[in-house]
Parts: C-alpha cells; structure tokens; sequence
C-alpha cells in the first residue's frame, strides 16, 4: 500500500524502495507517516499490531482522530504542530497516554521530516522499561534505607573520589554534616583531615585494579574523635546510569585492638608472673631443705644414741619428729620438682632398664603398706617383657605414686600391677596399668586429679594425704617421656591407671606440654589429646633434631620476645603444629627421623596448617655455619590456581603491574604460574635458572619471586643464598615451589646442595639468626606491601 | 682405722655425718671448703671422701676433677652428696670422676652400705703410694 508513497519520492530507485518499504514493515517500533496536514499517509506492521487497529480504520484519517478521537493528547499536538514544524528531526519525546485498546502506555517519539509533505513518527513502547525504572527506585530508597540503618560508617564515592553521599552512621561517626560532606573530595573531609596517604594508597593504587578490598587497616588521627583504628571494606558498585560508584564502609576496631593488646599485655604479664612463681617455690623449697635437713639428722642421731642409752621413752618420740620431717621434705621435694618442670629446668637422664626389676622394687616397697589394709598386690607381665630405655627414676617415681595411691585408697580388696608390651603406629610402647578395687573417684574428680595446686578442698586432703602433687608430677614426668597417664574408674568399684611410655625414648623430648585444663581421659600413646589447646597461635615451633640448635634457636628466639616450642625432629613437630597452631616453624633441612622436605611437604598438604609460615635453615657446628633459605611461603607444585592465588593475597601490588620473577626450568610449570600471575595483573619475567635468574635481576628488581629449588646450572639454594648475600635485594619475598613428593634422590641431591652452599658460603651464626628473626619479623605483617611500605604505617 | 675425709661447707650437717661415723667406728676428717678439702686430701691421704658438691671457694665438683687428676690421690673412692636428686646432678658428679652419688638428707644405712662398697677391703697402709 505505500510503496506508492516512496516510488513518489524517489521514482528512479525501485528497488531502493522496495527495500525502504521491507525496513519499514520489518521494524519492531511502530511507524507512521504522517502528511502535511497530519494525516495518515502510511503506517507499518508493528503500527497496527500494537495498537491493534487495521488499515482501513487509519490510512489517510488525521493523527488525532484515530481510535475515535482518542489519539489526541495535547502534549502530542504540541509535538507534532509546534516542535516538529521548527525542527527536521525530534528524539525521545515522552508521550504518556490511555490508549484505546492498549491502555495506559508511555512511549518515547522521534520524529523525522522526510521532505516538506511528510513526517515519520517511531513509536517506542518504554511502558515495561519505566516501570521496571520505577522499580529500581523503590530499591534503590530502600537500599538506601538499610545503608543508613548499619551501623558502619559508609562512604559512597564516584569516579572522581567525591562524596556522592554517606550513611547516617558516617555522619555520627565523625560528627558532620551532610553539607559539609556530599560532593566534596573525599581528602577535603574535616578541613582536608582526611588526606591520608595510606587512604590515597588505597583508593587511588589497590581499588582501582580490584573491585573488592577487605581489611585494609587505617590507623589515624581524625579531627573530633581522636586516633581511630579502621578497618576499611571497598566495593565497587555500578548505577543504574553505569557510572561506577565505591562503597567504602568503615569498621572501627579501636577498641578491638587496645583489647587484644591489653590481653596480649595479661597473657604476658601472667606468664612472667608464673616464672617468677616458679623461680620462688624453687628457692623457698631450697631454703626450706636445709633446716629441715638438720632436723631429720639430728633426729635420727638422737634416736640412735636414745637406743645405744637405752632411753626408749625419748626414741619412739624422736622417732616422730623424724618421720614427720621426712613428710614435710618430700613434700617441699614434690613442689621443687613441679617448679623446675615449670621453669623448664627439669632434665631427662635416659638409661636403660629391666622392666620386671623396676615392678618388683616397686611393690617390695608398698608391699607392707598394701598388707596393712588388708590388701592383696598381684604382678602380672610377660616373663619376657624385657627392658625400655626412659629416665628411670622418674619411671619409678610415677609408678610407685599410682601402687601407693591404690594401697591407700583400698581396704581388704585387691591392686595389681599389670605391664605390657605393644606396637602402635610403627613404635614400641610400654603400658603399665594398677588396678585396685579401691573407693574410686567421680568424675569431678578425676577432672582436678591431676592438677597441681588445686587440691584445695580439705576432705580431698585427707582423704588422698599429700600435697596433691604426686598425681600432676607422675603425669609430666610422663609427658616428658612423650608418654602419659590416665585414669579409668567408678566411684565405689575402683580405679584403673594407665602409664604410657614409649619403649625407648632416643633423646630428650621437647618440653613437656603444660596442659592443666585438659581432663586426663584416655589418649593415645604419645598424642596430645583430641581437645584443641587453647588458640596459642603466638608461639614459634622450633623442629630441629640437633638438642643443641634447638636450645640456641630458643634462647635466641625467647630473647627476642617469641614464645618458643620445641620439637626433636619431624613426627614430633607434626603434631604439636597440629596441636599448637603456632605463628611460624622453623624447620631444620636435615634430619635423621623425617627430613625437613618431608615435613614442609606435610605441613603444606594439611588445610590447617598450609598458611604458617615456615623458615627452613640448618646449622653445623664446625665451622660455626648455617645456611635459611630466607623464603617468604611454600607452595608445592604442580601449583594450583587457588594455592597461588591465596599466597598471592598476601602481598600488596601497590603500584601495578609489579614485576614478578619466575625462576623454573621446566617451561609448562612455569607456564602454568606465569598464567595465574598474568591474570593477576603481574608483569612477568621468566628465568630457567638461578644464572638466568640474577641476570634478570640485574637489569630489573623484582617485586616478587617464585623460585624453583632444583634447576641445572645455578639450583634454587645457591641462587637464595646469592640474593640473601646483597642488601638491596634481601627483603624480596621469595615463593619456594617444591615438588610434592620428593623422590629419596631428590631429596639427597636437595640435601647435598645445602651442604655445599654450607661449606662453600654458610653464613656465621649470627648473621643467620638475624635472618631468622627479620623472616620471622616479616611474618607477623601478614599482608606484605611490595613497595613503599612506609606509606602503610601512617 | 679408716679415715674419711667430709668435704661440707653447712655445718650442721659436717657434725651430724662426722658424730654418726664416729661413732661407727671411723676416723674422720673435715673440711669447709673445696680448696681446704683437695688440701687435706693431699696432706692425710683418706680412705674415702664424702664430697658436698655446692661448696664455697672451689666447689665439689671442681675439687673432685683436681682430686681425681692428681695421680697421687686418684685412687681415693669420692662419693658425691648432693641436696636433691636431680638427674643431672649424678650425671655431672659422675662425669667429674665421682666414684658414687648420694642425695642429702643423708640416709645413714644407705650412705653407709655406699661407703663399705667403695672402701678397699683392707685400708690403705701409708706410706706405700
């Protein structure tokens, strides 16, 4: 019907018509064409689909009267007989109207003169769009409403670091107003107060290349309320206009952190306080021996001349007065001993001893005390329950204090003292159980059995006799044997203690785990039991075999105000990282049990235990030498995206993009780490080996660097050590990525390696334990700015 | 007569352990410290010496170390006494040369059963070093 229409205007281009009039009635807007005198000259498909009209009840009627008249809203004659006639061509004019058929709609008008007779209108329904719109601002006003109702103080910033505004939070906070705040440059706020440069780091330097920003710690001085600690959360936000808004929300933890330091300062403060209450009982009990000693001598020569006198009368009273002192001494003997064991002056003497001779010494002693009550003692063990090897006196010690415990508390019953062989995990160990049928003991009380010092309650006194400490000695005796003892009984039926020992005991194990809360329920032979500590989580575990690294390490380290832990090679210090948490592990290369490899790749395998930092070094003693590998983290390879990623967050790009160094020899793993480093926006370089590697870094000083440990030509230790040997290049974070699972070659060569670099260039001793401490310093920063870091500190 | 020489800075404790082996039948001799203690030795040549191992001036140990490094005097059974019974006290007293440890307050059957065990099983003649 219009192609009429178009062949008028353009008769010569029939076949540009045809393709006019196919557009035209292939649109999805509605069309019309309007004459001069608005009247409908033409309108498309879309035309009488939407409105739902036909031909014949619109062509050539003027534009007001379609639908009956209903076309003809004011705002449309002033756009069509005001506007149009002034203008060729009209965008986006809204019409809102009830139309017929349709209803209440809202379209947006453009209008074009096609010549001087006729003007196209295109219609475009906006009707869903708007009231999506309308939608959106309900949202977003109650958007707003939740963002005043928090509690943090919210900063929303644009593009351009102004305010676009601030919760109600914010305004109480700091104590401002909006008009002082909104549209201001966020540095401007309190009289430019907040112009930061650790705030200008973070906004101008780590949001721009991350839409997300948690925990970025801000100490400051802010105008009205004083030094605030903040912990600041941005998120990038779109509007609906797409312009990009950032949210910036405020968490103050000033009094968080002041709590955490005053805590800290407690913790400290008690422990001091225990030292010094160790250090008291051990002098007063020393004090106190040397009296009472004349009284037991003197005593006792007394009483011997009271016989030779033949002077009964005096005897059987002298007699007293020496068993009581022998009381009162062993008593003071019981405190200096748990005293030393807190003051981690008590010693192990190892030696090997015949099993069946120790229990039978034993009940020889109690035997008369067992009969007095009317008791029967019954040993019971393998005949060829052989020899162990552990510290004999305090073995004996232990064992006699459980057999005089069970005569005492059992009357015309039974106690037997049964030993026993048996092999749990790959190591030999030692039970000796004392059964009685004694009066048993409540829960309750097995829960403060074996803590010192709390026997306070006096029918407890009486009825055990005794300072209470035998118990609480007998088990860190025990646990200093990497043993324990537990207890199984029923009030009224009897008692079971159990004494676990490993059968042979190579070397004095680390000190002793305090564990007073812990109830002594049974455990597994050397396992600190189920029960997580207390969060430690301060404490640095030292795992050397060598007992004199170790005591250098922890002198050292206690100096330097750590809280040491130690462990006597790689089983041992896998469990008390499990148990202890700490806040970093030094890890000895070579050891005889379980080598430093074997235990790193552990520890880097266990989810709890993955992200503690960890120092591995190693010392000889002729020459004085040793050799840290100075490495910032561990990673096992093949890495794995989230791995990497996750020690990546640990170090701040602060102007983007860092250089970061890749030193492997093997080019798909170092493809592999160059991908998710590429992702991250680092700039990568790459090296085979450690000659590549310090070629590069001599050209370029990497911000980063993830290093291979085996490599031909220059391996990964010869290359640490060269780094470590110049200043300006000692404080880059080295990423060790070692294979998982070491083959026993691999492992020979690594340890091969270090014994070189030890004999060719170790450093002296001090030099490495300044390594240690500055690692360690350097780990307690958890995040690690790459560059500027003085800017952070603000 | 067996002599024994008590090595003992406390003095308490030099007259308890010097009556209580008189009066057992041995002679003793007494020293206060551990220089007086190596001078005696030198000078009366004991059958054995009972030796404090805290002392003043030279303490036991050292005293024990010039005792046993001196040919002349090597031979004299020490038994070291010591306050408490700590592992590596023993350790130490046996290191030093001691011959035997003993922990104080002394246990007189014990210490004398040590002393008998040590002694030769006929005393010393002077003279014949």
């Amino acid at each position: 019907m219009t192609e009429a229409t178009v062949a008028k205007s353009e008769p010569l281009v029939p076949i540009l018509a045809n393709f006019a009039q196919d557009v035209f009635d292939t649109v999805r807007e509605p069309m019309l064409v309007l004459d001069a005198g608005l009247s409908v000259h033409a309108a498309n498909a879309a035309f009488y689909s939407t409105f739902q009209v036909s031909p014949a009840e619109t062509e050539r009627r003027r534009v007001y009267e379609l639908g009956d008249g209903q076309w003809g809203p004011p705002s449309l004659r002033t756009l069509l007989e005001e506007i149009i006639p002034g203008n060729s061509v009209f965008n986006d004019f809204v019409l809102e109207h009830d139309f017929p058929n349709i209803g209440m709609r809202i379209m947006l008008l453009n209008a074009r003169r096609l010549n001087d007779h006729f003007v196209l209108l295109a219609m475009e329904d906006v009707t869903d769009r708007r009231r999506a719109q309308g939608l959106l601002n309900q949202i977003e006003a109650y958007a707003q409403d939740v963002v005043d109702t928090v509690r943090e103080p919210l900063l929303i910033l644009d593009g351009s670091l102004r305010v676009h505004s601030a919760n109600r939070a914010f305004y109480q906070t700091f104590h401002v107003v909006p008009e002082e705040t909104e549209r201001r440059l966020v540095y401007e706020l309190g009289n430019g107060q907040w112009d930061i440069p650790a705030l200008r780091t973070l906004l101008e330097d780590i949001v721009p290349t991350s839409s997300v920003f948690n925990d970025f710690e801000l100490a400051h001085d802010f105008p009205v309320i004083g030094r605030r600690v903040m912990l600041l959360n941005a998120r990038k936000m779109r509007q609906s206009n797409h312009a990009e808004l950032l949210v910036l929300a405020m968490e103050d933890v000033t009094d968080r952190r002041r709590a955490e330091a005053e805590v800290a300062k407690a913790k400290d403060a008690a422990e001091t306080a225990n030292r010094t209450k160790s250090l008291f009982l051990a002098n007063m009990s020393h004090e106190l021996r040397t009296p009472l000693n004349a009284i037991v001598g003197y005593s006792e020569m007394l009483q011997e001349e009271a016989v030779e006198r033949q002077l009964q009368d005096f005897g059987a009273d002298l007699q007293k007065i020496s068993i009581s002192g022998r009381h009162l001494l062993g008593l003071i003997n019981d405190i200096l001993d748990l005293s030393k064991i807190e003051a981690g002056k008590m010693e192990l003497s190892l030696e090997t001893f015949d099993i069946a001779t120790l229990i039978a010494e034993v009940a020889s002693t109690i035997g008369m005390q067992a009969a007095k009550n009317g008791n029967t003692l019954e040993i019971s063990h393998a005949p060829d329950i052989g020899v162990m090897r552990g510290d004999l006196s305090k073995v004996r010690q232990g064992l006699f204090n459980l057999v005089s415990n069970a005569a005492k508390f059992t009357h015309d019953g039974q106690i037997k003292v049964l030993a026993e062989r048996e092999e749990m995990d790959g190591r030999e160990w030692i039970w000796f159980r004392v059964l009685d049928t004694g009066i048993g003991l409540s829960a309750d009380e097995i829960v403060r059995l074996f803590q010192p010092f709390t026997q306070a309650d006096a029918s407890t006194t009486r009825r055990f006799g005794g300072t209470g400490l035998g118990l609480a000695l007998t088990r860190r005796f025990c646990q200093m044997m990497s043993g324990d003892v537990t207890v199984h009984s029923v009030p009224g039926e009897g008692s079971i203690f159990t004494i676990n020992l490993p059968a042979t005991l190579s070397e004095p194990a680390a000190e002793p785990q305090i564990r007073e809360g812990a109830p002594p329920v049974a455990l597994l032979p050397g396992l600190p039991d189920e029960q997580p500590l207390a969060a430690i989580g301060t404490c640095v575990l030292v795992i050397d075999d060598d007992p004199l690294q170790r005591d250098l390490l922890q002198r050292f380290l206690s100096k330097q105000g750590y809280t040491v832990r130690t462990a006597n090679g790689g089983e041992q210090g896998l469990l008390l990282a499990r148990t202890l948490l700490p806040a970093a592990i030094t890890l000895d290369v070579m050891m005889p049990d379980m080598d430093g490899w074997s235990v790193l790749s552990a520890l880097k395998s266990d989810p709890a235990l993955s992200d503690i930092p960890v120092i591995m070094l190693t010392m000889v003693d002729d020459p004085v030498r040793g050799f840290t590998l100075g490495a910032s983290d561990y990673a096992t390879k093949p890495v794995n995206r989230y791995k990497l990623s996750r020690i990546l967050q640990k170090y701040i790009c602060l102007h983007p993009p860092c250089p970061v160094l890749v030193i492997d020899d093997d080019p798909s793993a170092r493809a592999l780490t160059c991908a998710v480093l590429q992702k991250e926006g680092w700039a990568i370089t790459e090296a085979a080996n450690g000659i590549e590697a310090l070629q590069s870094m001599e050209r370029e000083r990497p911000s980063l660097i993830f290093l291979d440990l085996m490599m031909p030509k220059m391996d990964g230790f010869a290359f640490a050590a060269e780094v470590g040997r110049r200043p300006e290049w000692r404080s880059i974070p080295i990423i060790v990525l070692s294979s998982l699972d070491l083959t026993s070659e691999d492992r020979r060569r690594l340890n091969g390696n270090v014994e070189t670099i030890l004999r060719k260039h170790g450093d002296s001793r001090e030099t490495l334990l300044a390594q240690v401490r500055d690692l360690l310093d350097g780990s307690k920063a958890a995040r690690m700015p790459l560059e500027q870091p003085m800017e952070l500190t603000v | 007569m067996t002599t024994i020489l008590i090595v003992e800075d406390n003095e308490m404790n030099r007259d308890m352990l010097s009556r209580r082996l008189e009066r057992r039948g041995y002679d003793v001799l007494l020293a206060v410290d551990g220089a007086t203690g190596v001078a005696v030795a030198r000078d009366r040549k004991p059958d054995l010496i009972l030796m404090d191992m805290s002392l003043p001036v030279v303490d036991g140990w050292e005293a024990t170390r010039q005792l046993k490094g001196d040919r002349f005097l090597q031979n004299i059974p020490i038994i070291a006494l010591t306050a408490h019974a700590m592992a590596n006290d023993r350790d130490n007293a046996l290191a030093a040369g001691c011959d035997d440890y003993d922990t104080k307050p002394i246990e007189l059957p014990r210490l004398l059963a040590k002393i008998e065990a040590l002694l030769p099983a006929f005393a010393v003649v002077e003279g014949i070093s």
